[in-house]
């Protein structure tokens, strides 16, 4: 029986390693050939093509971007706001939201899930959005438009939601109410505690959204001091393909534009910080292991 | 009628032990439902348009248009006046007035139905109740905004020009009425039961209703007041009268949608996304067992994180990548061939290798951030249920096949209604930047979003068009969650989103 | 039972009241019939016009007393110093009108886009406008106010300099609605090719086609690998061509419009309003032969139609030469690129119009001005912009920045930016209001000598047709509302049918044009062409293009 076993776990193992290998290989390749791409001269890009190892070694594409440095900074520093107040306030308004419509005893719970549901197929489109904000509103221009928008999405409350039915089993809530616990002490007493991994998971993809925006930049900024890091690098890719056609029909001046090798480099930028904090969050998936299945 | 006579004296079996004044209370309901239904009819007008020869006159209609008009409007053809006399102004809240109209119809019937046939939930009386009382808060609604709309269309005319008939204010009483009957019929109802309503529910679990409230706000600015824009769909949009008061053109922009081949796209997009949520599923779950199995701590971080990059790569830069191995002269796989002694390939010439190539892509794209989802589940189960397996004598494969993946399912389930509900739309990124405009690929790579934006991207004022677009993929999502939400609540309501 | 009955009958009776009571909807025209006929159409117009006379009355004296904050929206990116010259200018403005400026950039994200919300939410007042973003449509549609009546009434003298044939230009529907610049320029399409490699293999000057086959020929023979042409779909995504090769044929046909007219029309320049049929043609035929002799001999690469690389192809030497979406200031662009990259390469240029003696002038609504419709201060918006282009030193400050910080003139009066970094803090026409150029006061660049010379030849040469100097395509202001979803399906038919034709990436050319020729028809190409050849040929009659 004894031996049935571990040969089993082995050939799981075996496979496990295997496929994941193989995975990450494939994952990462590409990015090495961006962040390879990103350090070689630009011509040598264009007329050999790409490599795994960067040859004509140059930094001109990192200067390139960081020429004004205190204008990629500001990005960066907007960013980085943007993620940390949208995910914190997000963060706690999906949380709550997720407690109340995993709560059987109330009433309308399937109700609220079903409103909230609606909003993620129905829609009235951009146009009104837009103007909710730009004109009813008149958010045009402000920080707000641009984190109040992505705080919360039907998705995310729903996951919360299963992530909260699937930790938190209903008797320990029950007896906790019998001993006389109110929603707020069950709620911060019990719920988040055992929450990590949901709590981990719904705060990532949240950040990972605002982090990876340019859209309510691009909708709602009016001066570059407001833009996130990711419209900031995709602005300047837009720009090429646009004065290219502007300068078809009048004449105009054309900067320097972004070049093949620049692209990459936006590419490592936008993502290093991202890369470099991920296992920071990895530790709530990894943590529970050990007390897990494969002890011994 | 003689049916719906002998529906009613049968659906009264059941109120015999009741006490007398009870039964005549639902009773008189149901009559009130009726003649609301009667008289939702097409052809008894609620407004009728007075003053004509000044009326018309006023707003530039002429003799050819006012043939196609009427003297009174019921609510499902008012919109034919707003269309036939130019009155786009009027278009949004005739179109509200509608679907309140539907609403309050469709309740009503629902009430008059429950009462013929006698259909009774688990709680008694009190789903009949409430959808009663639904029934006559639409009705009541209705009416009330009807008289609002005329208010509104005189304002809008600057003169007296539609007046309500009295049909709206007698309904509107009547509704009024039985609405407070089946409220007090409720009231007793629910003693019976120990039930409670709204009211006392907010009492009761207020911390609740409180916590609730941002979100509350967050939805109405985000998603609920938007979505007035639906009204767009049926208007052509033009500047000088701005959003709201564009000519009304009823199903004219889906004309488009059907014009277009709208069969080979829908059936692209729903192929698409079937082998990307099926395939994209299956492989997340797989990957995250694997990585959930990893005892060494150092590789089962790597891989997660190396699995996770493909991510961030942004569809611009995925684009001069696969362009780069795929392209025909030097791309990195023909130099692989013919280095090889092969012959080369012409992918951008062959439609064939794009549905593998896309999916491919897409596959390698959200692997690792859809599988942070299912590990988090894996992570969150108690390990005591794999002791106890382990005990049993079970190996690896079993404790996977009879405690993870029945544990996983619930997740697996609502990630899948969720799918569902976007069928229509489109990875869109992925599709416009590995195809671009290369229109021989477009037989078995052109998606639903793929195609409007094409068509919308040209033209200015396709303010309609996009919005008609929206809304086909929009009702045809939701008509498929709905059945299989309701599939899916059959066979085990825990699992179900709403 | 018995009760039960009695009260559905009072039921039934009560609905029967109200039955009356509703009366059923019979057609308003009866009623019309019955009361006296009323004369609609008199009684608006008459209730109108006093309105309409009051308010230019009103106008003629500018109140200036409140200060007013005008938004000016503008494409593309702001400049590092926007906030300085915005206040420098605010400055100015205040103390004359009144007035602020604020501009409002759209950035090239998704630009299109936001340029129509921009309008549909009306908080701009000035916007800059433009024919590649629409501007005839926008106008009909009625995006903008009319400046008819405000142009004579507050700002004359803007209507002086701009003049009356170049607001005339920008007549849609027979109304003002935009001021043009007043800077006339020649954007005129054409090759720019290398011309050292030319005049080191001894090549032809590709002139004509057979010019241009027998150049790129000497350069494959004599430079093996050397990249010839990266010719893409980008410039080429409108109705008239699908795939960037096809512009060359310009080199062949003396038509109205670079590649011609919509849906397959052509016309020459001489005779515009003689519109032929060249997709069904057996011209088409042949070039497109032509196109799969020059895809199979190598020109360009098989997988052309995703191509991604073309941006800086010509400057890294990918290509030899550059056929689509050229103009004298792209030729301009690449001799500086060459001169600072590759001192050794040269760079020539050849107007299709030179060969077909078709050149004109760049279009007025090229580069316009408008006010939003629903702006709160139009009179004082039109006041501004008067002052913006006919001031010259506000000119100057909008459109080079501050004198001494941001350039500087030398002493041949040659504009040079005293800027080190990159970019530019305060670029040339920095605010990108291309559409305030005025022809007086645009200070000249270094570069603008060869330009100006191209130009001189251009205009010259425009003077000997028949027409001299008129851009007459670009006037035409085309209105397919009747057959919007026919036009879809055809642009569909392009993408899908004639890409491949054009980029001769097909087996059998025969096959491949029926195969296209009955697409269009199916896609209903025929409702397109009626409809935009009766439009094509009232203008042509109206302006006297015959």
């Amino acid at each position: 029986m004894k031996i049935k076993k571990n040969t089993s776990t082995m050939i799981f193992n075996i496979i496990t390693y295997v496929m994941l290998t193989f995975g990450a290989i494939v994952c990462v390749f590409p990015f090495i050939i961006i962040v390879s791409g990103s350090l070689t001269n630009n011509t040598t890009i264009l007329t050999q093509g790409y490599s795994v190892l960067p040859r004509d070694i140059t930094l001109s594409a990192y200067r390139t971007i960081f020429n004004a440095p205190k204008d990629i900074l500001q990005a960066y520093k907007m960013t980085f706001y943007y993620t940390i107040v949208g995910t914190a306030i997000g963060l706690m308004m999906i949380t709550l939201t997720g407690y109340v419509i995993s709560r059987r005893e109330f009433k309308y719970r399937n109700t609220v899930s079903f409103l909230i549901y609606f909003t993620s197929i129905f829609g009235g489109g951009m146009i009104p959005w837009y103007l909710m904000y730009a004109n009813v509103l008149n958010m045009k221009g402000s920080t707000f438009a641009i984190w109040f928008p992505a705080l919360m999405s039907p998705f995310l409350i729903i996951l919360m939601r299963t992530f909260i039915v699937g930790s938190v089993p209903e008797a320990i809530t029950e007896s906790a109410k019998i001993d006389g616990a109110g929603h707020l002490t069950i709620f911060f007493k019990i719920v988040m505690p055992v929450l990590k991994p949901g709590l981990a998971t719904v705060g990532l993809f949240l950040a990972l959204g605002y982090w990876n925006d340019w859209y309510r930049s691009s909708m709602f900024s009016t001066s570059s001091k407001t833009w996130e890091l990711q419209f900031y690098l995709y602005d300047l890719l837009n720009a090429t393909t646009a004065l290219k056609q502007m300068a078809q029909s009048t004449s105009i001046s054309t900067a320097e534009l972004p070049t093949q090798s620049v692209k990459l480099a936006m590419a490592v930028v936008a993502t290093g910080p991202v890369i470099l904090f991920y296992p920071f969050v990895q530790k709530f998936f990894v943590s529970g292991i050990t007390v897990g299945a494969v002890k011994g | 009628m003689k049916e719906k006579i002998k529906g009613l004296s049968r659906g009264n079996q059941f109120l015999n032990k009741e006490l007398a004044n009870r039964k005549t209370g639902v009773f008189l309901t149901a009559a009130v439902s009726v003649v609301a239904i009667i008289l939702s009819l097409p052809f008894f007008s609620w407004i009728s348009i007075v003053n004509i020869p000044a009326l018309f006159s006023k707003l530039s209609i002429t003799r050819e248009m006012a043939e196609n008009l009427f003297q009174g409007y019921s609510l499902f053809n008012l919109l034919s006046f707003v269309q036939e006399s130019k009155q786009g102004s009027l278009g949004l809240y005739a179109m509200i007035l509608l679907i309140l109209m539907a609403a309050a119809l469709y309740f009503n019937v629902a009430y008059a139905l429950k009462i013929a046939f006698n259909l009774k939930g688990n709680k008694g009386n009190l789903g009949l109740y409430a959808t009663g009382q639904t029934a006559m808060l639409f009705e009541m609604i209705a009416t009330a905004a009807t008289a609002g709309f005329v208010i509104f269309a005189n304002y809008k005319f600057g003169m007296t020009g539609m007046q309500a008939s009295p049909v709206v204010y007698i309904l509107f009483l009547l509704s009024l009425l039985s609405f407070a009957a089946i409220k007090l019929l409720e009231a007793e109802e629910r003693a019976l039961y120990k039930e409670h309503g709204l009211f006392r529910e907010i009492q009761k679990n207020w911390v609740l209703f409180l916590m609730l409230v941002p979100t509350f706000i967050y939805f109405m600015i985000n998603n609920y007041l938007p979505m007035l824009g639906v009204y767009y769909a049926f208007t052509s949009f033009n500047f000088r009268d701005g959003l709201w008061a564009s000519p009304f053109i009823g199903f004219k922009n889906f004309d488009f949608l059907v014009k277009a081949d709208l069969f080979r796209l829908t059936k692209n997009t729903i192929l698409y996304n079937v082998v990307f949520i099926g395939l994209g599923n299956a492989l997340q779950i797989v990957f995250a067992i694997f990585v959930s199995q990893v005892t060494v701590k150092w590789f089962k971080k790597a891989s997660q994180t190396l699995m996770f990059m493909p991510y961030f790569v942004s569809f611009v830069i995925l684009k001069v990548l696969v362009y780069n191995i795929f392209e025909y002269q030097y791309g990195l796989i023909n130099n692989i061939i013919t280095s090889a002694g092969g012959g080369k390939i012409d992918f951008y010439n062959t439609p064939s290798y794009w549905p593998v190539l896309i999916t491919l892509f897409y596959l390698w794209k959200n692997i690792g951030y859809g599988m942070v989802v299912y590990l988090a589940t894996i992570m969150g189960i108690d390990s005591e249920y794999y002791e106890a397996a382990k005990v049993d004598g079970a190996n690896i494969f079993q404790q996977i096949w009879y405690i993870t993946l029945p544990l996983v399912k619930p997740t697996f389930i609502i990630l899948l209604l969720y799918a569902l509900g976007s069928i229509m739309k489109g990875q869109f990124e992925l599709f416009y930047q590995m195809i671009g405009n290369n229109g021989t690929l477009y037989n078995v790579t052109d998606i639903f979003d793929t195609y409007v934006y094409r068509i919308t991207m040209t033209q200015p004022l396709s303010i309609g068009l996009g919005t008609a677009a929206g809304l086909y993929q929009s009702v045809f999502g939701f008509a498929i969650v709905i059945l299989t939400n309701f599939l899916v609540k059959r066979k085990n309501p825990e699992y179900a989103l709403f | 039972m018995k009760k039960k009955r009695r009260l559905v009958s009072i039921v039934l009776a009560l609905t029967m009241v109200l039955t009356m009571a509703g009366c059923g909807s019979k057609s308003a025209v009866e009623s019309l019939n019955e009361a006296a006929p009323a004369e609609t159409t008199d009684n608006s117009t008459a209730a109108e016009a006093p309105a309409a006379a009051e308010e230019t009355t009103e106008a003629a004296a500018l109140d200036t007393s409140e200060r007013v904050d005008l938004v000016f929206y503008v494409m593309g990116d702001a400049p590092v110093d926007e906030i300085a010259v915005e206040d420098a200018l605010n400055e100015i403005l205040l103390e004359k009108v009144n007035a602020t400026i604020d501009f409002q950039f759209s950035t090239w994200t998704d630009f299109q886009q936001k340029y129509s919300l921009e309008l549909t939410a009306g908080q701009a007042d000035l916007i800059y406008v433009a024919n590649w973003l629409n501007y005839g449509q926008l106008a009909t549609s009625g995006a903008f106010e009319e400046l008819d009546d405000l142009l004579n009434t507050v700002a004359p003298a803007l209507k002086d300099t701009v003049g009356e044939s170049n607001l005339n230009m920008c007549r849609v529907d027979g109304k003002v609605y935009a001021v043009p610049c007043s800077w006339a320029e020649y954007t005129c399409n054409g090759v720019k090719y290398r011309e050292d490699l030319r005049e080191k293999y001894n090549l032809p000057v590709p002139d004509s086609l057979e010019n241009f086959e027998a150049y790129m020929l000497g350069i494959k023979e004599n430079a093996p690998g050397q990249g010839l042409l990266t010719v893409t779909t980008e410039e080429s995504q409108g109705l008239l061509t699908a795939f960037d090769a096809a512009w060359i044929l310009n080199l062949k046909y003396p038509w109205v419009n670079a590649n011609g007219l919509p849906y397959g029309l052509a016309s020459n320049y001489d005779t515009p309003s003689d519109v032929y049929d060249y997709w069904y043609s057996d011209d088409f035929t042949d070039d497109m032969k032509l196109m799969k002799k020059w895809a199979d001999l190598g020109f360009w690469s098989k997988s052309a139609l995703s191509d991604t690389n073309d941006s800086e192809a010509y400057k890294s030497g990918l290509c030899v030469a550059e056929i689509a979406g050229q103009n004298p200031n792209k030729q301009i662009a690449a001799i500086k690129e060459f001169e600072k990259e590759q001192p050794d390469w040269k760079s020539e240029y050849i107007a299709y119009g030179e060969i077909t003696n078709t050149i004109y002038p760049g279009h007025a609504t090229q580069n316009g001005t408008a006010i939003v419709r629903g702006s709160k201060n139009p009179e004082r918006a039109l006041k501004v912009l008067e002052l913006l282009m006919t001031d010259e030193s506000i000119n100057r400050l909008v459109q080079c920045g501050i004198e001494g910080t941001n350039y500087e003139l030398d002493a041949n009066g040659i504009y040079h930016n005293l800027s080190t970094s990159i970019p530019e803090e305060f670029p040339y026409e920095g605010f990108n209001t291309w559409s305030l150029r005025n022809g007086d006061y645009k200070l000249p660049q270094e570069t603008d000598v060869i330009l100006n010379q191209m130009f001189d030849k251009y205009e010259e040469l425009g003077s000997k047709t028949k027409f001299p100097n008129v851009n007459i395509y670009n006037g035409f202001n085309e209105n397919y509302d009747a057959y919007q979803a026919e036009r879809t399906a055809v642009s569909n038919v392009m993408k899908q049918y004639l890409a491949p034709l054009q980029a001769g990436l097909v087996d059998d050319v025969d096959a491949a044009v029926e195969e296209f020729r009955q697409k269009m028809t199916d896609a209903g190409i025929e409702v397109c062409r009626d409809g935009f050849k009766e439009q094509w040929e009232a203008y042509c009659n109206e302006y006297g293009y015959k």
